[in-house]
C-alpha cells in the first residue's frame, strides 16, 4: 500500500533547502491568494507561477501527473456537469445539449484554481519530510497534542493497513466473498472493521506503556529545531509578496482602482 | 562498567501481589531479590506471571500488594526511571517514532540531554546493535530482527544499568537470535530475561527462576533448575535440548 | 464528503478555518484538563488510523460498492478526540491522497466533524433510565450513524451548491439538491447499519471502548 509521500524529499533545490517553517507559510500564502483569485484574466498568471515554482523545485513531472491522477476524476466531473447545468447564456448546442457560458467560465476558474493550488501542496510536501513538516507546523504554534496524534497515527496507519491486508487475505481463503451484498456478509465486514478497531485498541495500550517507559510525559520544552537564514526570510517576502501582489490584481481586475484600500 | 557495591541488591521484590480487575492473582507473594551483574533468567508457561511481573518492576504496574525496590529507591507508579529499562515482546509497540533516529532518541531527550548528547547517545546505542546504517529508516521499513534491535537501542541510549527483556528472541530468524545472544553476552549491565527460548536462558544467565501460576516455583543454576526432568515438566516446561544426550546420528554427508 | 480546493470561496473557506480552530482549541483544553491527558493520546492516535483504514473496506452496494465515512462512530468512541481525530484524517487524505483540499481542510473538518460530535451525544443517550441492553446499543448505534452522515451530507449538499462560482437554474438546483439528496439514503441507511452493527460487536469484545473518554 503506496503511503509513500517522502520518495523525492532528498532532491537538492532551492525549495528542499528552504526553512520548512517559511516554507510552509510562504507556500500556504499563495495557496490562500489562489483561491482567492476570481477574474479570468488572473488564470494565465496562476498558472505561469505554479510552474515557476515547480520548476524550481526540481520535482520530476511525473510525481505531478501521478499525484493529480486521481482528484482528477473530480476535476472531469465538473467539466461534465457545470457547463450544461450552470448559467443562461447559450453558446453552443451539442445535440440536445446546451453549453452555457457561464458554467463553461466557472468550469476553468475551478480547474485552474484546484490544478494550482493541488500543485503547490504536492511541492510543499513533496519536499520536506513528513516528519519536518509536522514539526515546523509544531513549531509555528500547533498544539503539541495534535502533533504527537499527527506523527503516531502516521506511525500506525501502515502496521493497521497491513492488518487489514492479512485479515482480509484470510477471509477470501475461507471463500469469502467481498461483491457479493448479503445481510450475513454486512456483519462480517463489520466484523472486520470492528477487529481492527479492538485490535488498535489493544496496541495503543503497549504503545503507552512504551512511550511511558523511556519518559513520556516527562520531556522539557520543545526545542528549536530549525535556525533560519536571511535567504529563508527573503524566499518568504517574494511568495508573500507574490500572494499580495495576485490579490491585489484580482480585485483590480475586478473593481477597478477604486477598490484598493491605498 | 559495574558501579554498584557487590552485594547490595539491584531489585528486591517483597512480597508481592498482583491482580488484575478481571483477574484474581496474576502474582502471589512473590519475593526476588537480583544482585549486581546477575543475569537471571524466567521460565514458565504462558499465563504464569512474567510479563506481569516485569510491568510491576518497571513501575507501570501498581502492586496490589508488597514492595519493589530498584537501586534502593522504592518504585513508584508513573515515575519515570531512566536507569532502568524494559524492552517489550512487540517492537512494533515501542517504535513508535516516524524514523529510527527519533525512536532511539525519544529516551534521551525525556532525560533533558542537550542535542549534542543525544545524537552521541543514538549513535552508540545504534552501533552496540549494529544498526547504524538503519538510523533514516522509518520503522516499518524494517525486518523482525532489524526492529528487535533497534528497540534494544532505544532502551540502551538511556544508559540503564538494569534491562529487562520480555521474549527476546520471539519471531526472530537464526542469524538475528545469534546476534542477540552475543549482544547479550557481551554487556555488563544486571540483566533479566523471560523467555521460552531456554536454550537463550541456558548460553546467557547464571541464574534461573521458575514461575508459574503467580509463584516462584525454583530459583537456581540454570542445569539444576533446567534440567530437573520432573520439576520442568510439572510446569509446563521441557529439558532444553542442550541438556538431553543426542538422540539422532547427524552430521554424515548425504551419499 | 469532501470539498475539494479551488471551488469554495474564501469567505466559506476563512469562516471553516475559524470554526475548526475553535473547535480544536476547545477539544484540545478539554483534553488537557483531564487528570491525565496524555493517557489517550496513544489511543486515540491508533484509533484515528484505524478509523482511517476501516473506511477503506469496500461495502458492495451492487453495481458498485461504497466506503463508508464512520464520523458517527467516530464520534460516539472518541468523545474530545473526535474533532482532532476527524481532523488529522483530513489532513492526511489531503496531502497523501490528494483526497478533500488543503484550503478547505476547515470547511471539510466542520462538515465531518460536527455531526460526529452530535453522534457522540445520541449514542450517549442510549444510558438514559439506566438500562444497557444490547438492542439498545444497536439501535442507538444505527442513530448515530445515519444522524452524522445524513447532517454531513445536507451540510455538504447546502455548502457546495449554495457556493458554486455560476448561476443555477432555481429549477435546477433544486433538481440537483433532490438527486443528491435521494442518492444519499441507502447509504446513510447502511452507515447506520453498519455502525449499530459495530456498536453491538464492540460491546461484546471490547466494551471499553464505549465508555465514555
Amino acid at each position: 500500500m503506496k503511503l509513500e509521500l517522502d520518495e523525492y524529499v532528498h532532491l537538492e533545490s532551492p525549495l528542499h533547502r528552504w526553512d520548512p517553517r517559511y516554507k510552509l507559510a510562504g507556500l500556504m500564502a499563495l495557496i490562500l491568494a489562489f483561491s482567492f483569485v476570481r477574474d479570468l484574466r488572473m488564470l494565465l498568471p496562476m498558472v505561469a507561477a505554479t510552474a515557476t515554482v515547480y520548476l524550481v523545485s526540481r520535482l520530476p513531472l511525473s510525481f505531478m501527473l501521478r499525484r493529480l491522477r486521481y482528484p482528477s476524476i473530480f476535476v472531469l466531473a465538473a467539466v461534465l456537469i457545470l457547463p450544461f447545468l450552470a448559467g443562461q447564456t447559450i453558446v453552443l448546442s451539442i445535440g440536445p445539449f446546451d453549453v452555457r457560458q457561464e458554467g463553461l467560465l466557472a468550469v476553468l476558474l475551478i480547474v485552474t484554481r484546484f490544478l494550482c493550488i493541488l500543485t503547490i501542496g504536492l511541492i510543499l510536501f513533496g519536499t520536506t519530510p513528513f516528519l519536518t513538516s509536522i514539526k515546523a507546523m509544531r513549531a509555528l504554534g500547533l498544539p503539541a497534542i495534535l502533533a504527537d496524534m499527527l506523527l503516531l497515527s502516521f506511525r500506525y496507519l501502515h502496521e493497521i493497513g497491513n492488518d487489514l491486508q492479512r485479515m482480509q487475505t484470510s477471509m477470501t481463503l475461507r471463500g469469502f466473498h467481498r461483491h457479493r451484498l448479503s445481510p450475513r456478509g454486512l456483519r462480517i465486514l463489520a466484523w472486520l472493521g470492528g477487529s481492527i478497531l479492538v485490535r488498535s485498541y489493544e496496541q495503543s495500550e503497549w504503545v503507552y506503556k512504551a512511550m511511558i517507559l523511556r519518559g513520556y510525559g516527562h520531556e522539557p520544552h520543545p526545542r528549536d529545531e530549525f535556525r533560519a537564514c536571511s535567504r529563508d526570510v527573503v524566499a518568504l517576502s517574494v511568495f508573500l509578496s507574490t500572494a499580495v501582489a495576485f490579490v491585489a490584481a484580482d480585485v483590480l481586475w475586478r473593481y477597478g482602482p477604486a477598490a484598493l484600500p491605498w | 562498567m559495574l558501579s554498584e557495591e557487590p552485594g547490595v541488591p539491584v531489585i528486591t521484590v517483597s512480597n508481592l501481589w498482583f491482580s488484575y480487575p478481571e483477574r484474581p492473582n496474576v502474582l502471589r507473594d512473590v519475593s526476588l531479590t537480583v544482585l549486581p551483574g546477575e543475569r537471571v533468567g524466567l521460565i514458565g508457561p504462558n499465563g504464569s506471571g512474567k510479563t506481569t511481573l516485569f510491568l510491576q518492576v518497571s513501575g507501570i504496574l501498581k502492586p496490589s500488594a508488597g514492595k519493589i525496590v530498584v537501586f534502593g529507591m522504592p518504585v513508584v507508579n508513573g515515575d519515570f526511571r531512566s536507569d532502568m529499562g524494559m524492552v517489550l515482546q512487540n517492537p512494533d509497540d515501542q517504535l513508535f517514532c516516524p524514523s529510527v533516529r527519533d525512536d532511539v532518541a525519544f529516551g534521551p531527550r525525556n532525560m533533558g540531554l542537550s542535542e549534542d548528547e543525544i545524537d552521541a547517545r543514538v549513535t552508540e546505542a545504534l552501533s552496540i546493535v549494529d544498526a547504524l546504517e538503519l538510523a533514516d529508516r522509518p520503522p516499518h521499513h524494517l525486518s523482525e530482527g532489524e526492529k528487535r534491535m533497534v528497540a534494544i537501542a532505544g532502551v540502551l541510549a538511556m544508559r540503564p544499568r538494569l534491562l529487562i527483556y520480555d521474549e527476546p528472541s520471539a519471531n526472530l530468524d537464526i542469524r538475528s537470535r545469534r546476534r542477540l545472544i552475543r549482544l547479550l553476552h557481551a554487556s555488563t549491565e544486571t540483566i533479566l530475561i523471560a523467555s521460552h527460548d531456554l536454550e537463550l536462558v541456558l548460553e546467557v544467565c547464571q541464574r534461573v527462576v521458575l514461575i508459574d501460576d503467580g509463584r516462584i516455583i525454583a530459583d537456581g543454576n540454570p542445569r539444576d533448575v533446567m534440567g530437573n526432568d520432573r520439576l520442568m515438566e510439572a510446569h509446563g516446561q521441557e529439558k532444553p535440548h542442550s541438556l538431553l544426550p543426542h538422540r539422532f546420528p547427524h552430521g554424515k554427508s548425504l551419499e | 464528503m469532501h470539498i475539494p480546493d479551488g471551488i469554495l470561496p474564501i469567505p466559506i473557506t476563512a469562516g471553516g478555518y475559524a470554526a475548526t480552530a475553535a473547535a480544536t482549541w476547545y477539544s484540545v483544553r478539554k483534553i488537557e484538563q483531564q487528570e491525565n491527558p496524555r493517557r489517550h493520546v496513544p489511543k486515540a492516535s491508533l484509533l484515528t488510523a484505524a478509523f482511517f483504514v476501516v473506511s477503506w473496506i469496500h461495502i458492495p452496494v451492487p453495481p458498485t460498492s461504497v466506503h463508508l465515512v464512520l464520523n458517527g462512530l467516530l464520534g460516539a468512541l472518541l468523545g474530545y478526540f473526535a474533532f482532532p481525530a476527524i481532523l488529522i484524517g483530513l489532513f492526511f487524505q489531503a496531502v497523501m491522497f490528494q483526497h478533500g483540499g488543503l484550503t478547505t481542510l476547515g470547511i471539510n473538518a466542520v462538515i465531518m466533524g460536527l455531526p460526529a460530535i452530535v453522534a457522540h451525544y445520541v449514542f450517549r443517550m442510549r444510558r438514559l433510565g439506566n438500562h444497557d441492553s444490547r438492542t439498545r446499543t444497536a439501535v442507538f448505534g444505527f442513530f448515530s450513524g445515519a444522524v452524522a452522515l445524513g447532517i454531513s451530507v445536507a451540510m455538504f449538499v447546502a455548502i457546495l451548491l449554495g457556493n458554486l462560482p455560476a448561476d443555477f437554474d432555481p429549477a435546477i438546483e433544486r433538481a440537483a439538491v433532490y438527486t443528491l439528496a435521494v442518492a444519499h439514503v441507502p447509504l446513510i441507511a447502511i452507515e447506520g447499519v453498519i455502525t449499530a452493527l459495530l456498536t453491538t460487536f464492540l460491546r461484546r469484545v471490547q466494551p471499553e471502548l464505549l465508555d465514555d473518554v
